[in-house]
C-alpha cells in the first residue's frame, strides 16, 4: 500500500519553493514529484534529476542504423550481388550516403521515442492520482507537490508540512496495489 | 501568477507593436479557449467541409483504382514524358510539409517563441502532405503492389533492391520522413491530449483522450525527459527535412536530362519547398483562426512573420530561377540552352511566365508592412504561391522530358482525367484529414502557449523591476 499526499499550489515558482523545502525537511527525493501543465525551469535540479539516459541511447542508435544501413548496400550491391551500370563501380560510396543518413535519423528517432516510452512505462492509462478530482487541474492551470509513503500514520506529518508552505488544496490518495 | 485571475499579457514594447498573445490572459483562460474547438459540436460550415472533401476523397479512390486496374497507361504519360503529373504531384505534396518541420523543429532550435502558436498546425499539415506524397511514386512503380521489392530482405528471387538508384532513395526518405514527423507531432501532442482528458465533458471524450494521452500526469520527472527527447528529435528533423527535399532533388539531378542536371537543385529545391509549405500554412490558418477562435493567440504578429519569411524565401527561389537559367546560358552547351529557350517560349511557356508572376513577383508584395498584416492580400498571395510552385515543377518536369537531345524524340504531353483525379483528389484527402484534425486534436499546442504566457508575463515583470531600480537610482543621484 501506497500514499500520496499532494498539494496544489498557485505558479511553478510556489511549488518549486515548496520542493525545495521539503528535502531540506529531509524527505527524500524519490518520494517527491511536480506536475505541471508545462515543463517548470528548475526543477531538475530541486529533485537532482540526472540528464535523461534517452541522450546515448539516440547516439548509439543512430551511429548503429548508419552503419547498418552502409553494411546492407554495400554488402548487396557490391559483394553479394554486384550491378555493373554504366561502368560504376559496384561499391559507390557516394551513392550509398543518402540513405546511411536517413537510417541514421529513423533509427535514433525510434529510438528516442521508444526510449521515452519505456521510462514512463507507457501506455499506463491509470494513475492513482486520477482518483482526485481536482487533480485535474495539473494539466491545465495548477502546480502540484506529491509525496508517497508507505503508511497511513506519516501522511499526517507531510499534510502539515504541505499546509505550512501554504498549499491552496491538499489531500491523501491511497494506491492500490 | 495567480490562477483563474486574468492579467494583462505584456504586449507593449516599441520593437514588438504586435503581440505574440493577445488579451488578457491566464493559463486557465489559455486553456480552455484553446480546447473549445474540440468541445464544440460541428458547424454546418465544417459539415459542408466534410462532405465536400469526401467526395475529393472519392474521386481521389477512383483514380487510384483506374490507375490500379489499366495501369500508367490511364495517365497521359508517354515516352519521353514518362514523368509527368504523378512526380509532380510528389513534389508539390512534399515540399508543402517542409515548412512544417521547419517551424517545429528549426525555430525550436533557435528557439523562436512565436512559433509556439502555429507548430501544432504546421506539423499536421506536414503528416498529411507527406501521406499524399508517399503515394505518388508508389502509383508511379506501375505495378505499387509489389512496392516492397524495394526493400532489401532475402526473398526467393535471390536480387537486392539497386541502391545506386533513385527510387530507394526516395523510399526511405519519404518513410523517414513520415515517421519522424508522426513521433514528434505526438509526442508534443501528449500533454494537450491530457488536458483535453482532464477537460472532457463527456465520458467518451475522456476514454478517447484518456486513452491516446497514455497516462500524461505532467510529472516533473516526465517532463524531464519529455524535454530532451524532444529537443533531440527537433535536432534530428532539422537536417532530415533538408535531406528530404535534397534526396527529391536528387531524383532530378542525377541524371543527364538537360534542364535537370544541375548542381543548384538541392538548396533551390529545399528552398522551394519551405516557399510553398509557409504559402499554404497561411492559406489553410487565415480561414481557420477566426471560427475556431484562434485570434488570441494566432495573432497579426503570426501573420506578419509568415509573410516575411515568405519574401525571403521568395527572394531565394528567385536566385534559383535566376541560376538554372544563366548556367544553362554560361555553360555554353546548346542543349542546355535549348531546353531552357523551350521552357520560357514553347509550348507550356504560358505556364512559365505564369510561375515568374507568382513565385517572383508576388512576395515582392511583402516589403511593405501593411500588407503584411492585410489578411485578404496575405491570403491571396499565399494562394498564388501553392498555385505557382505546382507549376514550378511542372516546368521543370515536363519541358525537359518533351523536348531533350534528339528532336526525333520529342512528344507533346497531355494530361488525362485520372491525372487531374489524382491532383485534385489527393487535395479533397488532404483537405478531409485537415478537417478530422481540426476537430478532434488541440489545433494550437496549449502547453507551449502557457509556456510562453508565462515567459512573458515574467520577462515583463522583470523589465518593471529593472525600471523602478533605474530610476531609484536616478533619483538617488539627483
Amino acid at each position: 500500500m501506497r500514499y500520496w499526499v499532494v498539494g496544489e499550489f498557485g505558479s511553478g515558482d510556489e511549488a518549486k519553493k515548496a520542493l525545495r523545502r521539503l528535502r531540506e525537511l529531509g524527505y527524500a527525493k524519490d518520494a517527491l514529484d511536480a506536475f505541471s501543465p508545462y515543463p517548470v525551469e528548475g526543477l531538475d535540479e530541486v529533485l537532482e534529476l540526472k540528464p535523461s539516459p534517452v541522450r546515448w541511447l539516440a547516439l548509439l542508435a543512430g551511429l548503429g542504423g548508419a552503419a547498418f544501413a552502409y553494411v546492407v548496400q554495400w554488402w548487396t550491391n557490391a559483394v553479394d550481388y554486384p550491378l555493373n551500370v554504366g561502368n560504376r563501380p559496384p561499391h559507390a560510396w557516394p551513392a550509398f550516403v543518402p540513405i546511411t543518413f536517413e537510417t541514421m535519423v529513423l533509427f535514433a528517432a525510434l529510438t528516442i521515442f521508444f526510449a521515452l516510452m519505456f521510462l514512463y512505462r507507457f501506455p499506463r492509462p491509470h494513475h492513482p492520482l486520477f482518483e482526485l478530482e481536482s487533480f485535474r487541474t495539473a494539466s491545465t492551470g495548477g502546480f502540484w507537490v506529491s509525496i508517497t509513503t508507505e503508511t497511513r500514520e506519516e501522511t499526517e506529518p507531510v499534510l502539515g508540512h504541505l499546509r505550512e508552505l501554504a498549499a491552496k488544496k491538499t489531500s491523501v490518495v491511497e494506491e492500490e496495489s | 501568477m495567480a490562477e483563474g485571475q486574468a492579467s494583462e499579457t505584456p504586449t507593449r514594447d516599441a520593437l514588438e507593436p504586435l503581440p505574440l498573445i493577445a488579451g488578457a490572459q491566464s493559463a486557465e483562460s489559455l486553456t480552455g479557449s484553446l480546447l473549445s474547438p474540440l468541445q464544440r459540436k460541428a458547424g454546418r460550415v465544417w459539415w459542408a467541409l466534410f462532405f465536400l472533401t469526401l467526395g475529393g476523397t472519392g474521386l481521389f479512390a477512383l483514380a487510384i483504382t483506374v490507375t490500379l486496374v489499366r495501369g500508367i497507361g490511364a495517365w497521359g504519360n508517354n515516352i519521353p514524358v514518362a514523368w509527368a503529373f504523378g512526380i509532380i504531384d510528389f513534389v508539390w505534396w512534399i515540399g508543402f510539409g517542409h515548412a512544417g518541420t521547419l517551424i517545429s523543429a528549426i525555430l525550436v532550435l533557435f528557439q523562436q517563441k512565436w512559433r509556439a502558436s502555429v507548430n501544432r498546425f504546421a506539423e499536421a499539415m506536414t503528416l498529411f502532405a507527406v501521406m499524399q506524397a508517399g503515394l505518388f511514386p508508389l502509383l508511379h512503380l506501375g505495378r505499387p503492389w509489389v512496392f516492397y521489392w524495394l526493400v532489401p530482405y532475402p526473398n526467393t528471387m535471390k536480387i537486392w533492391p539497386q541502391f545506386k538508384s533513385a527510387l530507394p532513395w526516395d523510399m526511405v526518405a519519404i518513410t523517414t520522413y513520415l515517421l519522424v514527423s508522426l513521433m514528434f507531432w505526438y509526442l508534443g501532442l501528449l500533454p494537450d491530449l491530457a488536458a483535453a482528458r482532464d477537460r472532457a465533458t463527456t465520458p467518451r471524450r475522456q476514454f478517447w483522450y484518456g486513452l491516446f494521452s497514455l497516462g500524461w500526469t505532467g510529472s516533473a520527472r516526465h517532463w524531464h525527459h519529455w524535454r530532451t527527447g524532444y529537443l533531440l528529435l527537433a535536432g534530428l528533423a532539422t537536417p532530415l527535412v533538408l535531406s528530404v527535399h535534397t534526396i527529391v532533388s536528387f531524383d532530378f539531378a542525377i541524371s543527364l536530362v538537360p534542364g535537370w542536371h544541375s548542381t543548384i537543385f538541392p538548396p533551390y529545391f529545399v528552398a522551394g519547398a519551405i516557399f510553398s509549405g509557409i504559402a499554404l500554412v497561411l492559406t489553410l490558418l487565415l480561414p481557420v483562426r477566426g471560427p475556431l477562435g484562434l485570434n488570441h493567440v494566432i495573432t497579426d504578429k503570426h501573420v506578419d512573420i509568415l509573410a516575411k519569411l515568405l519574401l525571403a524565401t521568395g527572394l531565394m527561389v528567385s536566385y534559383g530561377y535566376l541560376q538554372e537559367h544563366f548556367f544553362a546560358w554560361y555553360s555554353g552547351d546548346e542543349y542546355e540552352m535549348a531546353a531552357y529557350a523551350f521552357k520560357r517560349s514553347g509550348t507550356w511557356g504560358w505556364i512559365f511566365w505564369l510561375q515568374m508572376v507568382t513565385n517572383v513577383l508576388v512576395p515582392h508584395l511583402f516589403w511593405f508592412a501593411k500588407l503584411r498584416t492585410n489578411l485578404v492580400v496575405v491570403w491571396f498571395a499565399a494562394l498564388a504561391v501553392d498555385v505557382g510552385m505546382w507549376l514550378e515543377r511542372f516546368t521543370i518536369i515536363v519541358p525537359s522530358l518533351a523536348h531533350d537531345f534528339l528532336p526525333k524524340s520529342w512528344e507533346h504531353f497531355s494530361p488525362t482525367w485520372v491525372d487531374f483525379g489524382l491532383l485534385f483528389g489527393s487535395m479533397g484527402f488532404f483537405g478531409f484529414l485537415f478537417l478530422l484534425f481540426l476537430k478532434f486534436v488541440p489545433p494550437v499546442p496549449i502547453s507551449e502557449v502557457k509556456e510562453l504566457h508565462h515567459e512573458l508575463k515574467e520577462a515583463l515583470e522583470e523589465k518593471a523591476k529593472r525600471e523602478r531600480t533605474e530610476s531609484a537610482l536616478r533619483e538617488k543621484e539627483a
